[in-house]
């Protein structure tokens, strides 16, 4: 080996070793100045922590942790606030707080988180211990480990639901709104500063019979539309050139006036929008008001036909106040009255017409309408003429809108020719009743007359049989024996004149009359001989009626047809059916029977078929008059020789 | 034992008169008959107060006065009302009888038309009045 080589080997030691302590000097610097670095870097690191820490734990938002099966590791204290958890002494898994409704959505949301990473803007609902519902909104993370394999998830969750709840509240406002607009009443149109339609509703459609949804018009040309709207109008041009005027001025305009073709009437408004200074738009407004102006006419119109119905009816009419003081009469009480309206107005009814205490009267019927009460009543007036006059006056209370009396109302009716009549009928009766009156004391008076002379003529005749006893021959006595049955026929129709016109002559009395027990009582009194049999042959009614009179009824009946019994062996048979409101009953015989041409004559005073010594022939008519009284009817059935059946009806 | 009986008969017919005359006198009764021919004469009679009637007999129909008004007068005298007055009379008008009863009548007879009948009708009406116990003023 060579020095040389040696040399060149020692001096690359050399510069090695040199180079070997420049590198050792530079890796101590580089060491040091590395543990420096990792020094700071791990203060540096501690200070992020602790920083981080401390915003999480200060955050306002509540922050969670979680381990992927999701169980709770960390709550800060708003979230221990909003949950109301403490994880301190218990354990909470997010299954607890997911609102049941949501679930889907928060496996959903999961699924994200667990595929990208993080999730954000997760609306949903929660449950708090408490069992409260609350709307949160979550950004969600995973957690990593240093290889980048997921270990926990963190969220921060704002509590939203006071937002919520107030934006749904809006919208329902909003809803209400619209639903509103859509619904009106009245049509409307908004349109742009474009005159292109922005809003419009169902009414309006409907007013301008469109047959389109007002969702359909919206970006329309306002110009366009009401040149086809014009048609509508009774006036086209001049509802075209009005929308002109107003569109140009841009002032509302309230109250317009338009006339349909169909007959609507429609009154338009107009708005301009403006929010600020800025101008949001024009607002038009249509409203039906046909039924307004024709119920306005119409009102109008019955007005005036009331009001020719009280001028010209042909009742006097007047309207008083609470003072009685005349407001207003019509033409027809001022012919009544003979006054004007002038010379009435202000006075006072009460004291200007009547007569004979009708002012008494009138002020009590005032008191009345005070009350709100109605009536009628008459009076005795005098007419300015001086005529006296009876009204009937027919009086209600006047009332305000308020509901409060004001006054009265009269209708009043001139009656005097009623009254007139009124009174001669009055009169008319009182004398009827009096000459009725008359008559039966004549009719007793005549019959006593009458009586008094047969009496005094039997008296004689007895006397000369008497004082002449065994001087007279068998036809003197004969004669006396016509004379005294004369006399008796004489009695029979005095009597029975005097009962006929003495049926006429009072009201009957109508009282309960059980004919059953009458006839019977009748049978008992009256003469029937030992050949006549009389069979009643049902129990006969109670009834009402005039308890003498149907005894005289029943009576004659049964008499006459004893009296014209001539079989050997008589039957008389009594009956009766009861009908719809009255009582048919039925006397029959089998006595001498009468001929169909008689059967009207013989209800007739004095048509006796048969004069014999018992009949007077006013039997029938007594019967007849008795039954018109009870207003029945009498009829007969009969044949000649096989008897004689008599009906009559009686009501129940 | 019957009493004998003063009979005031106030009656305007004549043969009136005579039946009751004839029946008392037929019937062999000695009762006394007091005539009046009407209401002016009877009041006369009775104002005297001499011969007071036992009982009246008294038409109602009669000129001048009639029975009812005779009837009022006779009530008004505090001695002549005690007086039995019974109606005699061919007015069976029930107007006359409430009326009568109503001023106060000891009787109403109605006269019938046979005169046997009104014999037996007197006969009974005196019998039984003569065996009635009467005021004698």
């Amino acid at each position: 080996m060579s020095q040389d080589q040696l040399d060149i080997l020692q001096r690359a030691l050399e510069r090695e070793k040199k180079a070997r302590k420049a590198a050792e000097r530079i890796l101590e610097e580089k060491s040091r100045e590395l543990f420096q670095t990792s020094q700071q870097i791990e203060q540096l690191l501690q200070e992020k922590s602790s920083q981080l820490q401390g915003i999480f734990e200060n955050i306002v938002d509540a922050y969670v942790v979680m381990d992927l099966d999701g169980n709770i590791l960390k709550f800060n204290e708003a979230a221990t606030t909003l949950f109301g958890y403490d994880l301190d002494i218990e354990s909470v898994n997010v299954m607890n707080l997911i609102h049941k409704d949501d679930y889907q959505y928060a496996m959903s949301s999961f699924l994200d988180l667990q595929t990208n990473g993080l999730f954000k803007n997760y609306e949903t609902r929660v449950c708090t211990k408490s069992g409260e519902v609350k709307w949160v909104h979550v950004n969600g993370s995973l957690v990593l480990d240093n290889t980048n394999t997921p270990i926990a998830a963190q969220g921060i969750v704002r509590d939203i639901t006071d937002q919520k709840t107030s934006k749904e509240k809006l919208i329902e406002s909003e809803n209400r709104l619209a639903a509103l607009v859509l619904n009106l009443d009245s049509g409307i149109v908004l349109e742009d500063e474009n005159r292109k339609i922005v809003l419009t509703n169902k009414k309006f459609c409907e007013l301008f019979n469109l047959s389109a949804q007002p969702e359909d018009l919206i970006g329309m040309d306002c110009i366009a539309a009401s040149e086809q709207n014009k048609l509508l109008f009774k006036n086209p041009k001049a509802f075209l050139e009005r929308m002109k005027e107003i569109n140009l001025d841009k002032k509302p305009v309230v109250g317009d006036e338009l006339e349909m073709l169909d007959g609507k009437i429609l009154e338009r408004d107009y708005m301009p929008i403006t929010i600020g200074e800025k101008s949001k738009g024009f607002l038009w407004t249509f409203t039906d008001v046909t039924l307004k102006r024709t119920y306005r006419k119409s009102l109008e119109a019955q007005k005036q036909k009331y009001y020719s119905i009280i001028a010209n009816m042909h009742l006097g009419l007047v309207e008083v106040n609470n003072e009685d003081e005349i407001l207003m009469i019509n033409q027809s009480f001022s012919e009544m009255s003979g006054y004007t309206q002038d010379e009435v107005i202000g006075k006072k009814g009460s004291e200007l017409f009547p007569v004979e205490g009708g002012s008494e009267i009138i002020s009590q019927e005032n008191e009345n309408r005070k009350q709100g009460k109605s009536n009628s009543y008459e009076i005795k007036v005098k007419t300015k003429q001086g005529e006296i006059r009876y009204w009937l006056i027919s009086g209600a209370p006047n009332y305000n809108l308020k509901g409060e009396v004001v006054g009265s109302i009269g209708i009043h009716l001139d009656i005097t020719d009623l009254k007139t009549l009124e009174f001669q009928k009055e009169s008319l009766l009182l004398e009827l009743e009096k000459s009725n009156n008359e008559l039966q004391e004549y009719a007793h008076i005549v019959s006593h007359d009458l009586k008094s002379p047969l009496r005094s003529i039997d008296a004689l005749v007895t006397w000369i049989k008497e004082d002449n006893k065994g001087k007279l021959d068998d036809v003197s006595l004969q004669n006396f024996t016509h004379i005294e049955g004369t006399l008796e026929k004489m009695e029979l129709l005095i009597s029975d004149i005097l009962n006929y016109s003495s049926i006429g002559a009072f009201q009957i009395e109508k009282v309960e009359v059980n004919t059953d027990l009458l006839v019977k009582e009748i049978i008992k009194i009256i003469y029937v001989p030992e050949h006549i049999s009389i069979a009643i042959n049902k129990t006969l009614p109670t009834l009402k009626g005039d308890k003498v009179k149907l005894q005289q009824l029943f009576q004659n009946l049964i008499s006459n047809a004893i009296k014209f019994i001539n079989k050997p062996e008589g039957e008389i048979v009594i009956d009766v059916t009861s009908k719809d409101g009255f009582y048919e009953f039925s006397i029959s015989d089998n006595g001498i029977g009468i001929e169909k041409q008689f059967h009207d004559k013989i209800f007739k005073i004095f048509h006796a078929l048969n004069k014999s010594k018992d009949s007077t022939g006013i039997g029938l008519s007594i019967v007849k008059k008795i039954i018109d009284q009870h207003e029945g009817k009498i009829w007969l059935e009969s044949e000649l020789n096989k008897g004689t059946t008599f009906f009559f009806t009686l009501k129940k | 034992m019957s009493n004998l009986l003063k009979i005031l008969l106030i009656e305007d017919d004549a043969i009136e008169v005579m039946k009751l005359n004839r029946a008392i006198t037929s019937l062999e009764l000695k009762h006394q008959i007091i005539e009046a021919n009407n209401g002016e004469e009877a009041l006369e009679i009775l104002k005297k107060k001499e011969i007071l009637p036992d009982i009246i007999l008294l038409d109602l129909n009669m000129p001048k006065i009639n029975g009812i008004e005779f009837l009022g007068i006779l009530k008004e005298d505090d001695t002549l009302k005690y007086i039995p007055t019974i109606i005699l009379t061919t007015s069976n008008n029930q107007k006359d009888l409430l009326s009568c009863y109503k001023i106060g009548v000891a009787g109403y007879v109605l006269k019938p038309l046979k005169y046997e009948e009104y014999v037996s009708k007197i006969e009974s009406l005196l019998s039984y009045w003569s065996i009635n116990e009467l005021i004698k003023v």
